[in-house]
């Protein structure tokens, strides 16, 4: 009898292993769909973006400026605000030194005013500290805090990290009075991995001897850069006559340059940024780490970690539950002429969002001031018939018992 | 004026009305329809029923299963077929207030009659809510027929007409026991007959607070208890009421009436309408009304005062709830104040005129 038993569970676990490595039909599609262009697409569907500025006060002005720029770059591409988590000490804007209040510029000819009015800073002053940063890449916070305050990435969000401040040999300087390792870094991001809230991280740092701080990652799909070697220090950009201070780096500045001809459309790879590295301009070796990373440097676009743009597919309808025509519409370069225009065939998700699209739904007399998604759920969802069927009649029964009634009750009354 | 020729004329007015091109912001709005009451909500309660989903299963849909099956199958809702209907509704009750009037006189005439249909079919608080085409007008029908049924000494319309309103609006059960008590009884005026009564008529502070603002202050650990006290405090006036009115249960109902309108959970205009349009089937108790002014004036301010500050609160966003608050409080206030009115003047009928130099105390 045991032996029976022992048998039987055997095989079901057994069975369940076999099982569970045959991948569904849904998931295969759902894998398909993301491996289209032969693998070398990214997988993510979300973007996100933690941008540091470690150091404070006055004269680490560039710094702020660093981060600002790196913020606004990222904002341009489509990553929105809930998604960017902004750490800056943000005493430099409206600091009694700066001559011109309330803003933040990133070049002496002060063209571009980087602080402005659209800006989100999500950890400010004091709260810029080591276990701030690390509780935001891990997720371990209080219930309390806010969810502006928070990394809340999943395993297909790519994430862009950016740290710039004051570093040294495998740390780096948390406003004066603490520091943070690359040992930390690196066991934050493999605490990130094991949670699976990362798909593929770009790591960036702007500081004295920065390639050091990505020298102890150790968890997959990590691509770092950073501006000096081991033992070279990053030097600013340009120094503003009028503020007395230097307002950016140089790393950061031909960064922001190189981005400037990016736009959310651009084919642009991480290897077209990284040939941009030139000890000429930037007077230190920036490096770049990509053993880590699977997809190679040159179909990588940029819009992958700085932009908000992800890979979108329009189907025909699924009527009959399976993808017909896969038409794998890459955002970047199909014009807008030849995407199929059907908009009440289509489960175009465009159309959700915006809501002028309610013509097509119910005629004007019954306008419940609803998007329509309903009426496509519905149209789509064909409940059997049968169903449709017993329902009406359970109502038109009701409302003739109804009627029944009352004309008994009249009938007798008389 | 003849009741022939107002009240055809009074309806086709309210018609015309109905169809005339009416902001659809009326029916959103908050003070006409409740969430039980909605003309939107029933839209898509009877869209998704016959669309296969449950509308029962989102938190929109709360009307009554009976309305979704009328409409779903023998009533389309359109604009055409709405608009006739609530008219229709709202004319029936008309034509059963004036023949309860009739009943309680005991003529089968009556000068008053066209005032009386008048009284219900322009009074604003009963107008606006059904041009909103919220399902209280359907409600206030049925009340109004069950209470003429009764009134004619017809059981089983009369509680058909009640089951079918308890069906609606589960709060009207507290009609259950008056309208029982109506149907073995005789409607006729008995308020200014002498006998005997005890004059404990005891200050009746109602508590005013409305439901909503007092639950969203409350503790959760505290949410069913209140519930529970909320519903109760309903049910405790029916007793003690047709207790008092016993001699004239009409009268009683109408107290209840009042009563329902100040303290169900979701009220909307259409309840302390109907209140008020009940008034002129007691003409005696006129003169023996307490405060009238007073009550009227409360009532003049609250009414222009209620739309003002939901204005001010939610769509021009220069006020908050606390504005909308005490305006809330002080409509309680005047329904409250018609309701201590008319069980004064009820029972200070039955004194009626004092000699000189003789005043009226409590012991």
């Amino acid at each position: 009898m045991k032996a029976v038993l022992f048998l039987f569970a055997l095989v079901c676990t057994l069975w369940q292993c076999v099982h569970a490595q045959i991948p569904s039909e849904q998931e295969q599609h759902v894998t398909s769909f993301f491996n289209s262009h032969g693998g070398s697409t990214s997988r993510h569907t979300n973007n996100w973006a933690v941008l540091v500025c470690s150091s404070r006060y006055w004269f680490n002005y560039r710094h702020m400026a660093n981060a600002l720029g790196m913020y606004r770059t990222v904002k341009r591409l489509g990553i929105p605000d809930s998604n960017i988590i902004l750490m800056l000490a943000d005493d430099t804007a409206c600091n009694s030194r700066n001559k011109f209040p309330g803003c933040v510029y990133a070049s002496a000819a002060r063209d571009l005013d980087l602080y402005g009015d659209n800006i989100e800073v999500d950890y400010r002053g004091y709260e810029v500290t080591v276990e701030n940063f690390i509780r935001v890449l891990t997720g371990r916070m209080d219930p309390s805090v806010p969810r502006s305050k928070r990394l809340l990435t999943d395993d297909r969000s790519n994430v862009f990290v950016y740290m710039t401040g004051h570093g040294g040999n495998e740390f780096l300087k948390f406003q004066d009075n603490e520091e943070i390792s690359a040992f930390d870094i690196a066991d934050a991001f493999e605490q990130m991995w094991q949670k699976k809230r990362y798909n593929e991280i770009f790591f960036m740092i702007d500081t004295c001897q920065a390639n050091t701080m990505y020298s102890k990652f150790y968890s997959p799909n990590i691509l770092a850069t950073g501006s000096s070697e081991l033992d070279e220090n990053s030097y600013s950009h340009e120094n503003d006559r009028d503020l007395g201070i230097s307002v950016i780096d140089r790393f950061t500045h031909h960064i922001l340059r190189f981005m400037e001809g990016v736009n959310k459309t651009s084919q642009a790879t991480m290897q077209d940024l990284f040939n941009v590295y030139d000890y000429e301009k930037f007077m230190s070796h920036a490096g770049v780490r990509s053993d880590l990373f699977r997809r190679p440097l040159d179909q990588t676009y940029i819009t992958d970690f700085f932009g908000g743009v992800s890979q979108a597919e329009v189907m025909s309808p699924p009527l009959s539950l399976s993808p017909s025509s896969n038409e794998g519409s890459e955002p970047e370069n199909v014009p807008e002429s030849e995407l199929p225009v059907e908009l009440d065939q289509s489960l175009d998700f465009t159309s959700w969002i915006s809501s002028d699209t309610n013509a097509t739904v119910r005629s004007a007399d019954e306008v419940y001031g609803y998007d329509g998604i309903l009426h496509e759920l519905n149209s789509r969802a064909h409940a059997p018939k049968q169903g449709e069927n017993m329902q009406s009649v359970r109502a038109w029964v009701s409302t003739g018992l109804l009627v029944a009634l009352v004309g008994w009750v009249g009938s007798n009354t008389t | 004026m003849d009741f022939g020729l107002v009240y055809p004329a009074l309806v086709a007015g309210r018609l015309l009305l109905a169809f005339a091109p009416l902001p659809d912001a009326l029916k959103h709005d908050h003070q006409l329809s409740s969430p039980l009451t909605s003309y939107p909500r029933l839209q898509e309660g009877v869209y998704l029923f016959q669309h296969g989903i449950d509308p029962y299963s989102g938190g929109l849909f709360r009307h009554s299963p009976l309305l979704l099956s009328l409409f779903s199958t023998a009533l389309p809702l359109n604009k055409f077929t709405s608009a006739c209907l609530w008219t229709a509704c709202d004319a029936i009750s008309a034509w059963a207030l004036v023949k309860i009037w009739r009943a309680r006189q005991r003529v089968s005439q009556s000068s008053r009659d066209s005032l009386i249909a008048a009284i219900y079919l322009l009074n604003p608080y009963l107008l606006l809510p059904t041009l909103a085409l919220s399902t209280s007008t359907i409600e206030n029908m049925l009340f109004l027929l069950s209470l003429m049924f009764a009134s004619q000494g017809q059981s089983s319309p009369s509680l058909l007409a009640l089951a079918l309103l308890v069906q609606l609006s589960l709060p009207s059960a507290i009609f259950i026991v008056p309208m029982i008590l109506l149907l073995l009884s005789d409607p006729v005026s008995r308020l200014a007959s002498p006998r005997e009564f005890n004059t404990y008529l005891s200050s009746i502070l109602a508590k005013l607070g409305l439901w909503w603002y007092f639950f969203t202050e409350m503790f959760d650990h505290f949410r069913p208890f209140f519930l529970m006290v909320f519903s109760a405090h309903l049910l405790i006036y029916v007793l003690p009421v047709c207790l008092k009115f016993q001699h004239d249960i009409l009268y009683a109902t109408y107290i209840l009436a009042g009563v329902y309108a100040t303290f169900k959970p979701y009220p909307t205009l259409s309840d302390p309408g109907l209140f008020i349009s009940l008034i002129s089937l007691f003409p005696e108790t006129y003169q023996y009304l307490r405060y009238p002014i007073v009550t009227t004036l409360l009532h003049l301010h609250s009414a222009l005062l209620l739309p003002l500050f939901h204005h001010l609160w939610l769509s021009q966003g220069t006020g908050n709830a606390n504005f909308f608050y005490a305006s809330t409080l002080v409509f309680g206030v005047s329904n409250g104040a018609a309701l201590l009115d008319a069980i004064w003047a009820g029972l200070r009928i039955a004194v009626g005129n004092l000699p000189e130099g003789y005043e009226l105390i409590q012991k």
